[in-house]
């Protein structure tokens, strides 16, 4: 059994420092890492990053992020990186880690990810560079995505993004802004590799659960749609009935 | 004067743009004689800082605040997965 915390947009700054904390110093009592789907910060600038740092770093589990649209508002995004690297937090984009986790590795891969919108209403690689530009970015991201995932080797695999990977989970959000949330190529690049979980932050105002065409479960775990300072989430219980039943 | 359709998108663009805020998520909704804001925020500081930049744009509008303080306290279930 591996249990997965996870959160996203905690957008932290000066403002915000201390308020996760006491449910932070429970954290190892009740899962076996964190992982934290984008957002990060307010305006993704290096005090800032500092401030995510103190606030998420130090927990006593492995901590596991990748960054948010509001982490590259200040073009800063490799410095923020570096910050919350040198805290000890793992931080993906288009790439993957192996936690050893009660005898279980659980796998993690990430990136950011774009937007371009779902099935019926998605932008197309077409017409104007700016257009161009917009669809070839996400299609990079979902890419980046499906060979990390692909490259680790597991017993429980994670994609974690910060734009969603299905419209499900965008559901509350306006319909008209569906295609700024997130894009069907994610989606399909977990499907392509497989997963037991995909989490991913960024729409606020979504819902909870939803699924890939494929079948993999996705959870928004943005903080305003969680409502508390993270989820948790339980994986490969499975093994655990099959042990008991197989003693019996 | 900005008209009516205008005021949310212009509204919505002072909160993601202005440097102070970057907030995404704020709603904008009409009542008779009233602008009234929601969704959630980080901390009352972001909360008193939107309303505050608000007013200052917008000094003709009448404006109420439902924008609540996101909870963070730890959560006391699991979800399995499977
Ligand atoms: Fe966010
Ligand atoms: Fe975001």
């Amino acid at each position: 059994m591996i249990r997965i915390a996870a959160v996203g947009d905690v957008h932290v700054d000066k403002d915000v420092v201390g308020r996760y904390r006491p449910a932070l110093e429970e954290l190892p009592d009740r899962a076996d890492t964190l992982l934290i789907a984008g957002d990060l910060t307010r305006h993704g600038t290096v005090d800032e990053a500092k401030c995510f740092a103190t606030e998420f770093g130090g927990l006593g589990v492995p901590v596991v992020v990748v960054l948010g649209n509001h982490d590259h508002q200040s073009d800063q995004q490799d410095d923020v990186t570096k910050v919350i690297e040198d805290a000890g937090i793992t931080v993906l984009e288009g790439s993957a880690t192996v936690l050893e986790l009660n005898g279980h590795r659980l796998g993690v891969a990430g990136t950011k990810g774009f937007g371009g919108g779902f099935a019926g209403a998605c932008a197309s690689n077409f017409g104007e560079r700016e257009m161009k530009d917009f669809v070839g970015t996400a299609e990079r991201y979902a890419e980046d995505l499906e060979r990390a995932l692909k490259s680790v080797e597991c017993d429980a695999l994670v994609a974690l993004t910060h734009y969603a990977p299905v419209p499900e989970t965008l559901v509350g959000e306006p319909l008209e802004i569906y295609a700024f949330l997130g894009c069907y190529q994610l989606g399909r690049s977990i499907d392509a590799a497989g997963a037991a979980l995909a989490l991913h932050g960024h729409a606020h105002a979504g819902s909870e659960r939803g699924r890939t065409p494929g079948g993999v479960p996705v959870r928004n775990v943005a903080h305003p749609v969680i409502k508390q300072a993270y989820n948790v989430y339980q994986l490969l219980s499975e093994e655990v009935d099959t042990t008991l039943v197989g003693a019996r | 004067m900005t008209n009516d359709t205008d005021l949310e998108a212009e509204i919505q663009r002072l909160l993601t743009e202005h440097d102070r805020i970057a907030e995404q998520g704020i709603t904008v909704q009409r009542r008779d004689h009233l602008i009234v804001l929601g969704g959630e925020v980080e901390s009352a500081q972001r909360r008193d800082e939107i309303c505050r930049q608000i007013s200052s744009h917008f000094p003709e509008l009448e404006i109420t605040c439902d924008i609540g303080i996101t909870r963070a306290q730890a959560p006391s279930e699991v979800e399995e997965i499977s």
